[in-house]
């Protein structure tokens, strides 16, 4: 259970010196339970207010780092096993599998996937290398994809081969992955002599349960669970109870990240691998590993991720501006919505639909809805007016007609005022409705 | 004067004895093992299935039931021997009407409906048990002339009613060329009573299909039949023995007959009614069924959508202008007694548009009556609060306020489309009949234009007002007996859940107790459900054992507990609209209070946002809590921590806003004279250390108060 | 220490919703777990995948599509040809031409139709799902319309939303014995609020199923996937019986729909044949429909109905 912004206020020093940066001892409390800010920001604390917060704040699950420079990425530190209970923290990475072999051809598909959708980078994060025998192609092959920009996973049971590789790519932050109950001891040597996550397998629960806990007593902080490829069913049945473990029971020792091998569990089966990684989307894959990465399987993935990994209370917003749709200019109408992607979405496709030439204007209006950013006064006729005065709406656009939405039809008479040049055309409520209004519209 | 049991008796008999002759032509003509059915159904002689659950297929099997058909004519005295005898012969009649389907599969030639396939009885049934058809009339006899018989079939037509016909009115609707048939809505049924047999097939065929009703089973039946068939009888003077057998079933079905004919006709309440004047029998009837109509359009010349809810109407096009600011106006509902209102009357009193210049500026005053079974008074302000959407709707017609200050501009184009003041009276009755209907029954306008009136009623309608504001600070939480729910807002803050008490409304501002109780009764599925506080665990702190599991069951389970007076035990949760967030401030042993319209920072060193991020998303976050503006002078406000003599600082405008109730509140609850002088606000403190300053400058009794933690 | 095995089975279970007739007909429901946990008791019904086609016929531009369906050119065809598709539970007929913004045929004669497709699943041994055009005023008249050319098939109807549910339930269910779809809009509260009105018209739990709403994946999923996350969690952990119907998602018509879809190879060459990319968005759709909770779902090609019903089998 978290503490409360109340019981961390009582171990602060209570002198509003604003040495941690915050105005008051009562900002910085009420922050810390919210987690935006670190209790070690607080230079005044008390070891005693220290290990009492430490223990009480620990998550139950492990939060750290893989990969470097910028190529750093988070995982774990998830609090909740369904997003619309609080977030997902951590979008789960995905990573191509390959041999030290097919490395070349691999890193060229893998750099072909690279876009940005929604102010976020589309990209495969990670390369998978499995080891096929030869140490100094494995680590020849680690070498290259560094080379290229990206996060590896060493995959090898081999302590032997590891060593070899990490000697050349410990500096990239990688992931290795193959510890299980048999070798782990020298795995959790390498693991903490190069700083690197280590990523643990095991037949059974209990067996990786064991192996986890000798791995942490060696003293590896990072560690990352893989799930195995026995089939699919075992692989999803561990990633959920090792995920409900940690998050609803507090065992501790299985709070960790996971990696699943979609690759190995649907070998050259693309279909499948897309149904696999859907799935492990939502139900707590952390590293998803596949064959390879088309655009036909990047398009829905990296979709579906950037859906579920949004915070429920933050949502998504598109970038203010004017987007012409199907080829609209200067003199092609203008139609407004509001920036929360999601309406965003729904309102550019059905304009695309509709063949009509059209300038769509998103003003800032918090990333609600329509109506709840009318509701919250975050789209007025004020608000509408401005916007179009300082995007320079009127000198980049001569067409003065303006949609406005159906559900916000009571700014019409305001907006008429406001923007006195313009021909203000309410729209219908629905967006299902609109490409039959825009095809029957005379403007 | 011959008793109406003996009537329904001597009128069974004279069925019965048709029947029997019936039958006894039809064994003979045809043989006993003559195959007997009516065409297009499942149900056989859904009569006879109905009530003696015999599944008759031949000549034989109507012989032989018949027998047990006599038993149910027992001529006994009292009301359950009538009621089985009216059904008896509703039996007796199906036989008559059997004996020529087993001649014929189409006796009637296309001449008579006759017979309802089963087709037609789902094609009816549906409409019937959703209310798209909001019930059945069969009209018997003979209209006063060929006029009035078109008349009352139409009157039924346009009011959506299904009409069977039976009898002469038949004959009196063709001579007027009147169009009859299934699909608009008019069957000819027969010619003489026995052909009622059918409508009665139509009503146990329904019971069976749409009601579950199992044959044989009387009681479920005349429930179903009761509650969900909503179906009476018309029937004109004059009225013989075998007519009212029939009446005597219909009666116990439960649809009531209304008739003209005086003569050895009892009245009974609600199930036999006399109406002399027969061009009200419509009225009548419908209210003796509980029919009421759905209204689906406003009547109106100009484009009725909420496409034009914020259109202006400026100076230039206006034709008139209603201005409640220099001249007497008001809008006003009240509720009266049913018989009190003509349905849909629309007065108007004084100068209409036209007969005003053009650009004029006058007073208008607006009084809508309203009755219903189920109204209340507390919903007269909630109707009267939607006048604004409701008129606002029509184009070219602007509206703006409430109570007595409004303005109502028609523009110059709506009034050339024809726009007259009687249309505001069709718009606010559609709207109210429409979305109010589980409440109203009947609604009728007066709209006032003349100076004098105005001046008089205004003052009538300012004492209402008062006595509702009134009401309004009368309600104590103690003072009602449950409390609502609201969880409008879980489409976007899935778990959280408002307790709205008559001392706490909602943190958003807008939804009062009263506003609650209205959207509840309104609508029993809706957002706001009857919260019951009857298990008190800590009446000081406003803890139910009954109030918990609502919550927990509302938040889907997020929620397990929640207080309604304090801030530090389970405070209630916020969705994030919440108008203001009070927070402790620790070293005054205070609260300060925020409002979203505040930019600046607080002495506690955080802006609203920053408060809001905290508070928001139905967490619960002791020490800091959402809340309406009107919360912060009730007496509940944080009370288990001492209530608002907490209060340390607030932003001016708030200050402001809330002082004159504050004080009010200080003054009773703790004898404190002009309290908001003592609470700080940002002209005098943004930090803690001046804010404290100020405090102790003004003796602040938060200073001399228990720590909250 | 040993790994505390806590599997997670509930005291109420979701209801069990049988449609179609003698010889083709499919079960959904009736699980007392979260969806797909079969680790933690046994799945009673495996979630149903189906596959559905329009009344105009399949989109024969699409190579595969155009193959799958070759020499089907009547809707008795396309019908029983869908019928083959490896995988799938049943068939869902998409009345395309009823839409009062597209053809707006009469509703007679879409009832005609849905009757000849039923026909035809039926006789390949499928029951059918029958798609209204999602316009409230149409389906109010063409839903009742086709209960009654339907009758004695106990298909299941899409779908009743909370302005036009009393006739479409009345008239399907009661009066016709179908059984219907409850859509309402991404909104536990709604989907419960629709429920309950349905079952104040009397109609029975086992007659009626939930359409919770439909996104693309991209393209807002995350409200889908929480709607249904939750309405899961309270049937079954709070017990609440207005929310325990089986979820039925269609998910072809929004993942077909989307730009990735919809633009050509032409204008967006590095993305590839559209036909893959359609099929990619509705698999990966689908299966994360399914993993939120949801009992059934409906695809359009046949090798997106072969992938889902797979992962299917391989998870319960």
């Amino acid at each position: 259970m978290a503490l409360k912004g109340i019981d961390i206020f009582k171990l602060t020093p209570k002198t509003n010196c604003k040495d941690c940066g915050q105005p008051t001892c009562m900002a910085f409390a009420m922050k810390v339970a919210q987690g935006t800010v670190q209790i070690e920001q607080c230079p005044h604390m008390s070891p005693e207010a220290l290990d009492a917060l430490g223990e009480a704040t620990a998550p139950p699950m492990k939060s750290f780092k893989v990969g470097a420079g910028g190529e750093e990425y988070a995982l774990g530190g998830e609090t909740v096993l369904f997003r619309h209970e609080k977030t997902f923290v951590s979008k789960p990475l995905f990573a191509v599998s390959t041999s030290p072999d097919e490395i070349d051809a691999t890193i060229i598909g893998v750099c072909k996937i690279d876009y940005e959708r929604i102010s976020e980078r589309m990209c495969v994060e990670l390369v998978y290398i499995e080891y096929a025998g030869d140490k100094v192609a494995f680590a020849e092959a680690a070498k290259k994809a560094a080379a290229a920009n990206r996060t590896l996973v060493l995959a090898t049971s081999d302590a032997d081969a590891a060593k070899e590789a990490l000697a050349v790519a410990a500096e990239g932050k990688p992931i290795l992955n193959g510890a299980n109950p048999s070798n782990f001891e020298a795995f959790a040597a390498l693991a903490t002599e190069h700083g690197v996550a280590l990523g643990v397998t095991a037949d059974d629960l209990d067996s990786l349960h064991d192996t986890v806990q000798a791995i942490e007593k060696a003293g590896v902080k990072d560690i990352l669970i893989d799930v195995g490829a026995a089939s699919i069913k075992d692989a999803f049945a561990k990633a959920v109870q090792v995920r409900r473990a940690a998050l609803k029971s507090g065992d501790r020792s299985l709070g960790y990240p996971s990696i699943v091998n979609v690759a190995a569990l649907a070998p050259g089966d693309a279909h499948m691998q897309t149904a696999l990684a859907s799935v492990f989307i939502l139900k707590y894959g952390s590293v998803i590993v596949m064959d390879g990465m088309s655009y036909a399987q990047a398009l829905p993935l990296y979709g579906l991720r950037q859906n579920i990994f949004t915070d429920p209370q933050k949502p998504m917003t598109v970038e203010v501006g004017v987007y012409p749709i199907n080829g609209a200019d200067q003199n092609s109408i203008c139609a407004l919505t509001v920036d929360f992607a999601l309406t965003y979405f729904i309102i550019s496709g059905e304009i695309e639909r509709s063949g009509v030439p059209v300038n769509l204007l998103i003003p800032d209006a918090g990333g609600y809805s329509v109506l709840t950013a009318w509701a919250a006064g975050k789209l007025s006729a004020g608000s509408i007016a401005k916007f179009i005065k300082e995007a320079d709406i009127e000198s980049k656009i001569q067409n003065r007609n303006l949609l406005i939405p159906g559900k916000v039809a009571v700014l019409k008479g305001e907006l008429e005022e406001n923007l006195p040049d313009w021909n203000i055309v309410v729209a219908p409520n629905e967006a299902v409705s609109l490409v039959k209004f825009l095809k029957e519209l005379e403007c | 004067m011959k008793k109406l049991f003996d009537r329904v008796f001597d009128g069974a008999d004279e069925m019965y004895a048709l029947a029997e002759k019936a039958i006894a032509e039809t064994v003979s003509e045809l043989g006993e093992s003559a195959p007997l059915s009516m065409p297009n159904t499942a149900y056989h002689l859904a009569n006879h299935l109905s009530y003696i659950k015999k599944q008759i297929t031949t000549v034989g099997e109507l012989k032989d039931a018949f027998e047990e058909v006599k038993a149910w004519n027992e001529h006994g005295q009292n009301l359950s021997a009538v009621f089985r005898t009216g059904f008896g012969t509703f039996m007796a009649a199906e036989a008559i009407e059997a004996c020529k389907y087993a001649k014929s599969d189409d006796p009637y030639e296309g001449k008579y409906h006759g017979h309802l396939s089963d087709a037609e009885v789902r094609e009816l049934g549906v409409p019937l048990v959703t209310n798209d058809i909001p019930g059945f009339v069969v009209i018997y006899g003979k209209a006063p002339s060929d006029e009035e018989a078109v008349s009352i079939i139409k009157g039924y037509q346009t009011r959506g009613i299904f009409v069977f016909l039976l009898g002469e009115i038949i004959e009196q609707a063709r001579r007027l060329d009147m169009n009859m048939g299934f699909p608009v809505r008019v069957v000819a049924v027969g010619p003489d009573i026995w052909q009622v047999a059918h409508i009665i097939s139509f009503v146990n065929r329904a019971a069976m299909i749409f009601g579950a009703v199992q044959p044989g089973d009387r009681y479920e039946l005349d429930e179903y039949t009761f509650w969900r068939i909503h179906a009476f009888v018309n029937v004109y003077e004059p009225v013989s023995d075998i007519v009212v057998a029939c009446g005597g079933g219909a009666i116990a079905m439960g649809f009531p007959v209304i008739t003209n004919d005086e003569n050895d006709m009892w009245a009974v309440p609600k199930s036999l009614i006399i109406q002399k004047t027969t061009e009200d029998f419509i009225e009548t009837s419908l209210e003796a069924r509980d029919i009421k109509l759905k209204i689906t359009n406003v009547d109106i010349p100009v484009a009725f959508s909420s496409a034009f809810e914020g259109e202006i109407v400026r100076k230039a096009d206006m034709r008139i202008d209603y201005d409640g600011s220099r001249f007497d106006s008001f809008e006003f509902v009240r509720m009266t007694e049913a018989h009190e209102i003509e349905d849909h009357s629309i007065e108007i009193i004084g100068p209409d548009i036209d007969e005003t210049p053009e650009g004029e500026r006058l007073g208008i005053g607006i009084i809508v009556d309203v009755a219903g079974k189920n109204m209340v008074k507390d919903f007269e302000p909630v109707f009267e609060r939607n006048f604004h959407n409701f008129i606002n709707c029509a184009e070219g017609v602007m509206h703006t306020g409430q109570r007595d200050i409004i303005r109502i501009r028609v523009s110059k184009t709506a009034f050339d489309a024809g726009f007259r003041l009687k249309h505001i009276g069709e718009i606010l009755y559609a709207k109210i009949m429409s979305e109010y209907d589980t409440v109203v029954d009947k609604c009728s306008v007066k709209i006032y234009t003349k100076p004098d009136d105005l001046k008089e009623l205004r003052k009538m309608v300012n004492e209402t007002y008062d006595a509702r504001d009134a009401r309004l600070l009368s309600l104590t939480d103690e003072s009602v007996d449950v409390f609502y729910n609201c969880i409008l807002c879980q489409s976007f803050s899935p778990s959280h859940v408002c307790i709205v008490t008559p001392e706490r409304l909602g943190l958003c501002g807008a939804v009062s107790w009263l506003d609650a109780k209205a959207t509840n009764q309104l609508n029993p599925q809706g957002p706001c459900q009857v919260v019951t506080r009857e298990r008190v665990i800590d009446p000081e702190i406003g803890i139910w054992e009954d109030v918990n599991e609502n919550v927990f069951a509302s938040s889907h389970g997020n929620l397990e507990s929640v207080s309604l007076y304090s801030i530090m035990v389970d405070p209630m949760t916020s969705c994030g609209c919440f108008e203001c967030i009070c927070g402790i401030e620790p070293y005054s042993n205070g609260v300060v209070i925020v409002n979203r319209e505040h930019i600046g920072i607080t002495p506690l060193g955080m802006t609203f946002p920053e408060m809001a991020s905290m508070t928001g998303g139905g967490v619960q976050t002791p020490g800091f809590m959402g809340h309406g503006k009107h919360f912060i002078a009730s007496k509940k406000f944080m009370k288990a921590e001492g209530g608002s003599q907490r209060i340390v600082w607030m932003p001016k405008a708030l200050k402001d806003m809330v002082a004159s109730k504050l004080n009010a509140t200080a003054k009773e609850l703790y004898g404190i004279e002009a309290f908001t002088d003592m609470i700080g606000d940002e002209t005098v403190a943004e930090d803690p250390d001046a804010l404290m300053e100020f405090l102790a400058d003004k003796g602040h009794p938060a200073l001399g108060m228990e720590p909250m933690f | 220490m040993a790994f505390k095995k806590d599997p997670q089975v509930f005291g109420a279970k979701i209801t069990e919703v049988a449609f179609g007739a003698d010889g083709a007909s499919a079960v959904f429901g009736g699980g007392n777990t979260l969806p797909l946990y079969s680790f933690d008791a046994e799945t009673r019904h495996r979630p149903l995948v189906g596959i559905e086609f329009s009344d105009k016929g399949p989109d024969r531009s699409l190579p595969g599509l155009a193959e799958f369906y070759e020499g089907a050119d009547s809707l008795t065809d396309v019908a029983a040809r869908a019928c083959m598709a490896q995988g799938a539970d049943f068939v869902s007929l998409v009345l395309e031409s009823a839409d009062p913004n597209g053809d707006d045929i009469p509703s007679e004669d879409a009832a005609a139709l849905a009757k000849e497709a039923a026909k035809a699943a039926a006789g390949s041994g499928k029951p059918i799902v029958i798609q209204g055009t999602g316009n409230v005023d149409k389906d109010q008249e063409l839903i009742p319309k086709i209960a009654e050319a339907l009758q004695g098939m106990s298909a299941l109807l899409l779908s009743a939303k909370e302005e036009n549910y009393k006739g479409i339930a009345v008239a399907a269910v009661t009066a016709y014995g179908q059984k219907i779809g409850a859509e309402s809009s991404v909104d536990i509260n709604l989907a419960k609020q629709l429920n309950v009105l349905i079952a104040q018209m009397g109609i029975q739990p086992a007659d009626y199923v939930m359409n919770l709403g439909t996104a693309a994946a991209g393209y807002g999923f995350e409200y889908i996937a929480s709607t249904i996350e939750r309405v899961k969690l309270a049937a079954l952990s709070q017990n609440d019986d207005a929310l325990q119907m089986p979820v039925i998602t269609p998910v072809a018509l929004d993942a077909w729909s989307v730009k990735e879809a919809v633009v050509s190879e032409e204008d967006f060459p590095e993305w590839g044949p559209r036909e893959e990319r359609g099929v990619q968005m509705e698999i990966s759709t689908a299966a994360a429909a399914l993993a939120a909770g949801s009992d059934a779902v409906i695809l359009r090609h046949p090798a997106s109905v072969k992938t889902v019903s797979e992962l299917v089998t391989a998870l319960v």
